[in-house]
């Protein structure tokens, strides 16, 4: 296992240089030159010279290049170009808003998807299946924003059951987050059931829960105790997977609720051609689904014997 | 399955408290507790450095914080400069170049760490002249510097050295010939040039005044620990949260004792020579969203609103008069205001482009001008809210088309045509497809777009949009690649001046004549008019630039906005200013809003 894990993170490396070059050459080539979008469209050349060389743009870039690979081995983003805060403390701060946004939902949707596709499953080609699956293909026809839009509209303004919007640090701040919660479950459920139904149903075409059957086990027993534990790798890869993009949040949410966490750092810093804020982010993502899938494939030997690490 | 939700609860609980403490009020009206302004933030501010600050986001806090020499008369129109800091306005010495500066006596900086004891000390001269040497510091500021370059005597030199010295310069081992300090309360400036443009500097936020102590004690960190001498301190400071200014009731400043002609009428006057400011504290919320800003004001959640393109049909109507209004529903709830921009709108036609040389190119330029109905423009695509231009500066600055007497081309599809033909292109016959780049791919500048291809096409012209990113238009504009650019200028200060120099051709691309228009005539009238003050002789040459400006059409100019927006009906003092756009200093809230 140890060796494993060695040779899997040694295998991270080149996929790092590899995200970390394509997001250099994307950030540098294609997008805004930040400078000129600091400065506006009369900057005098000698403003333009001098705010270059202030960023460290006026290096040659495979200096930069190198700089940036000092920043990852070092997770040392320097600071932002148009606030110049620390990124370090900056990304700290706002992955914690975000997860604060973003976990509470994950787990409990999780969890109550789970057990919602479970039950569709179960009545499967029943009336309550169809019409739970026509409920759910509906919903995933809306967009998010029209979540947000009709969520925050109806619940926080016209029945005042939520806060409009915000966000406070400590118990104070819960009241804040209910409405968020409320719409990450509700557009998270659609999907996620109609996967995880997919799966529960492939499963029933098993050998073994014919076999199950044939040995005379309920038709509970078996949804409960068999077909559950073996649908649960194709659910924890989703699970698991999951878990590096609520570091980055839910953007949307996070611009419509005023919650400061990073998926709101990362759009403003695409508005204002932030590259520092952009490329440390990206690669930290990069990282961290990286690391959350060698995760998965640890997690699939614990819960599947069967299952060999070498 | 209970005790594990609430565990989840205090998790997320626990992650919420390691946040950046950012808040937002709950509770959006005051009973007898204090009085509390709640003010949205659109955008996030950038930095509270005053000579770094370059965003208006910044600019909205800075001017609260902190004090300048001058500033903007808050109720006279056309805006006027009004001493501040200063006792009066700066006395000019008989040389014409050389101005005396008086500051108040008795002014103190917030109390902070930096000074001794903690408390805040008085204001000195030496203050003033390190804030400029600090503003001119190649180290510090690169961004808003342009705006002082070559005004004052030894003070490019001083930005040199310190380029040449780096971030330890002493600026007191590098004194400024043209910053003379008289006494602990007076200094001089000897500016290079007797111009009326010269104290316009003095005013903006980016030379506010800041303590020696505080910039060296915080270092790097300054931006996050403001110390002033203006109307609020910071409570709270949060970037991405709700910033909280508290009322700093040591505060010099007073209410204006006089204003426009129906101030009074309207109550703006009720506080004439009162100390401010009157609130306690401003609260101001990031929310980037117009729906969830629009929602919160309409609970009373927040006191002051603009109202965008998409709500103002809703909200708002243009009567038959050109008179702007609140719908019946909501004139019962809150106040409204119209104030005209600070901004041009306009074309700008590259003259280094073939199509538009000679005589040919001018009567070409002469028939898009006929072509396009700029009133419709305004009424279809901007609620109405606009002025059409006939010169190019916006009509709440001296100078303007009223005080010169003065039209530009009205839609007349006749005498497009004429022109057309006169170009050499009949009906259009001939004549390429014209392109037209905009800065951004907005679904505001598609629209617009479309609007001038259907009246350009109802001549026989052919035009076609490209929608850039900022930086590849700017690469367009810079490298002459360009035909015609959808462009605008926002005043720096209110003066027909800083209009005018859009066509002097010294400063064609990079600088702000994105046309390269060389107008010798042009160039000798803008030259004059530098250096002389308001008053019909300056307006005589105005309007012969105007003219100019009309017959060779190097830019068409468009509109200038109109700045709309609503406010509960239990704010007092509220009049917009486009200069002094969060000048909490002088509202105050009475009683609760009506609901």
């Amino acid at each position: 296992m140890g060796a494993y894990v060695a040779r899997r993170l040694l295998q991270m490396i080149p996929i790092i240089l590899g995200v970390a070059g394509l997001v250099f050459v994307l950030f540098t080539t294609v997008g805004e030159d930040p400078v000129r979008v600091a400065l506006g469209q009369h900057a005098t050349p000698e403003a333009i010279a001098e705010l270059r060389a202030l960023w460290g743009l006026d290096q040659p870039m495979w200096l930069q290049f190198v700089d940036f690979l000092r920043q990852i081995a070092t997770f040392d983003y320097g600071r932002s170009f148009n606030t110049g805060e620390p990124l370090s403390e900056m990304f700290r701060q706002g992955a914690l808003v975000s997860l604060s946004l973003t976990v509470f939902p994950y787990v409990l949707g999780t969890l109550t998807n789970v057990s919602i596709a479970l039950l569709v499953a179960y009545y499967r080609g029943s009336l309550f299946d169809r019409f739970s699956t026509a409920i759910f293909v509906a919903s995933m026809s809306i967009s998010y924003l029209v979540y947000i839009i009709a969520f925050q509209y109806l619940l926080a303004y016209q029945a005042g059951a939520f806060p409009i919007n915000g966000y406070e640090s400590g118990w104070s701040g819960i009241p804040y987050l209910l409405l968020p919660w409320l719409i990450i479950m509700v557009v998270t459920a659609g999907p996620d059931i109609r996967i995880y139904r997919t799966v529960f149903l492939d499963e029933t075409r098993a050998d073994y829960v014919r076999t199950a059957f044939a040995k005379g086990a309920s038709e509970a027993a078996v949804i409960f105790r068999h077909i559950l534990k073996n649908a649960l790798i194709p659910i924890l890869t989703h699970v698991v997977i999951g878990i590096p993009f609520l570091i980055l949040g839910a953007f949307l949410m996070e611009r419509f609720f005023s919650i400061p966490g990073v998926g709101d750092i990362m759009i403003t810093a695409i508005h204002n051609g932030d590259f520092p804020i952009l490329k440390g982010l990206t690669v930290l993502i990069a990282i961290a689904y990286a690391l959350f899938n060698l995760i998965t494939d640890l997690l699939y030997a614990v819960v599947d014997p069967r299952v060999q690490l070498s | 399955m209970k005790h594990s939700m609430t565990g989840l609860l205090v998790i997320a609980a626990m992650l919420a408290g390691c946040g950046d403490g950012a808040g937002t009020p709950t509770a959006g009206f005051d009973g007898d507790g204090p009085k509390i302004f709640y003010d949205r933030r659109g955008t996030a501010h950038k930095t509270l450095d005053p000579p770094r600050q370059f965003d208006s986001a910044s600019a909205d806090i800075i001017m609260n914080v902190y004090d300048t020499l001058l500033e903007y008369h808050y109720l006279a129109r056309p805006y006027r400069m009004a001493p501040n800091l200063l006792s009066e306005l700066p006395e000019k010495q008989e040389d014409g170049k050389t101005y005396v500066f008086r500051l108040r006596k008795g002014i103190h900086f917030h109390d902070d760490a930096c000074f001794e004891g903690g408390k805040g000390r008085e204001l000195v001269a030496d203050d003033a002249i390190y804030s400029i040497q600090r503003f001119a510091d190649a180290n510090v500021n690169i961004k808003s510097w342009v705006l002082l370059a070559g005004y004052i005597e030894g003070l490019d030199d001083f930005r040199d050295k310190s380029r040449a010295v780096g971030k330890d310069i002493d600026y007191a081992a590098q004194p400024v010939s043209g910053l003379r300090k008289l006494d602990s309360h007076s200094f001089e400036v000897e500016f290079t040039r007797d111009t009326p443009l010269a104290l316009f500097p003095f005013a903006m936020t980016s030379l506010s005044i800041v303590p020696r102590e505080a910039v060296e004690k915080y270092g790097e960190d300054f931006a996050q620990h403001p110390v002033g001498t203006g109307p609020f301190t910071i409570k709270r400071f949060s970037r991405r949260g709700t910033m909280i200014l508290a009322r700093n009731p040591n505060y010099h400043g007073t209410y204006p004792a006089e204003g426009a002609p129906d101030d009074a009428e309207n109550g703006l006057l009720a506080y004439a020579g009162r100390q401010t400011p009157f609130l306690d504290e401003v609260h101001m919320p990031l929310i980037e969203e117009a729906q969830p800003a629009m929602l919160k004001f309409r609970k009373a959640e927040l006191d002051w609103i603009g109202i965008n393109k998409d709500d103002f049909p809703n909200m708002a109507y243009k009567a038959e008069d050109g008179s702007f209004h609140l719908k019946d529903e909501y004139a019962r709830l809150y106040h409204s205001y119209v104030e005209p921009g600070l901004s041009a709108e306009y074309f700008s036609f590259n003259l280094r482009d073939s199509l538009w040389r000679g005589e040919k190119g001018k009567a070409l330029r002469q028939a898009i001008a006929w072509s396009i109905d700029t009133p419709a423009f305004i009424e279809l695509l901007s609620n109405g809210r606009g002025l059409p231009m006939a010169t190019i500066v916006p009509q709440t600055i001296a100078g303007n088309e009223n005080d010169i007497g003065f039209s530009y081309y009205q839609q007349d599809r006749e005498k497009a045509r004429q022109k057309l033909a006169e170009a050499g292109y009949p009906e259009g016959r001939g004549l390429p497809e014209i392109h037209f780049e905009y800065r951004s791919a907005t679904k505001d500048a598609r629209q617009g777009f479309e609007f001038i291809r259907n009246e350009l096409a109802a001549v026989g012209i052919r035009a076609k949009a490209n929608f850039n990113t900022f930086s590849a238009f700017l690469k367009k504009i810079e490298s002459g690649n360009f035909q015609v650019a959808s462009a605008g200028w926002a005043a720096d200060y209110p003066d027909g001046e800083n209009f005018y120099q859009l066509l002097y051709s010294p400063n064609k691309t990079p600088g702000p004549n994105s046309s390269t228009f060389n107008h010798p005539e042009y160039d000798a009238l803008y030259e004059q008019i530098r250096s002389m003050p308001n008053g019909p002789e300056r307006f005589a040459i105005f309007r012969r630039m105007s003219e100019i400006i009309k017959d060779e059409v190097p830019l068409l100019l468009r509109f200038n906005g109109l700045a709309f927006g609503i406010y509960q009906r239990n704010v007092r003092n509220l009049k917009r200013h486009m200069l002094v756009e969060k000048a909490y200093k002088y509202l105050d809230k009475v009683g609760s809003p009506v609901l």
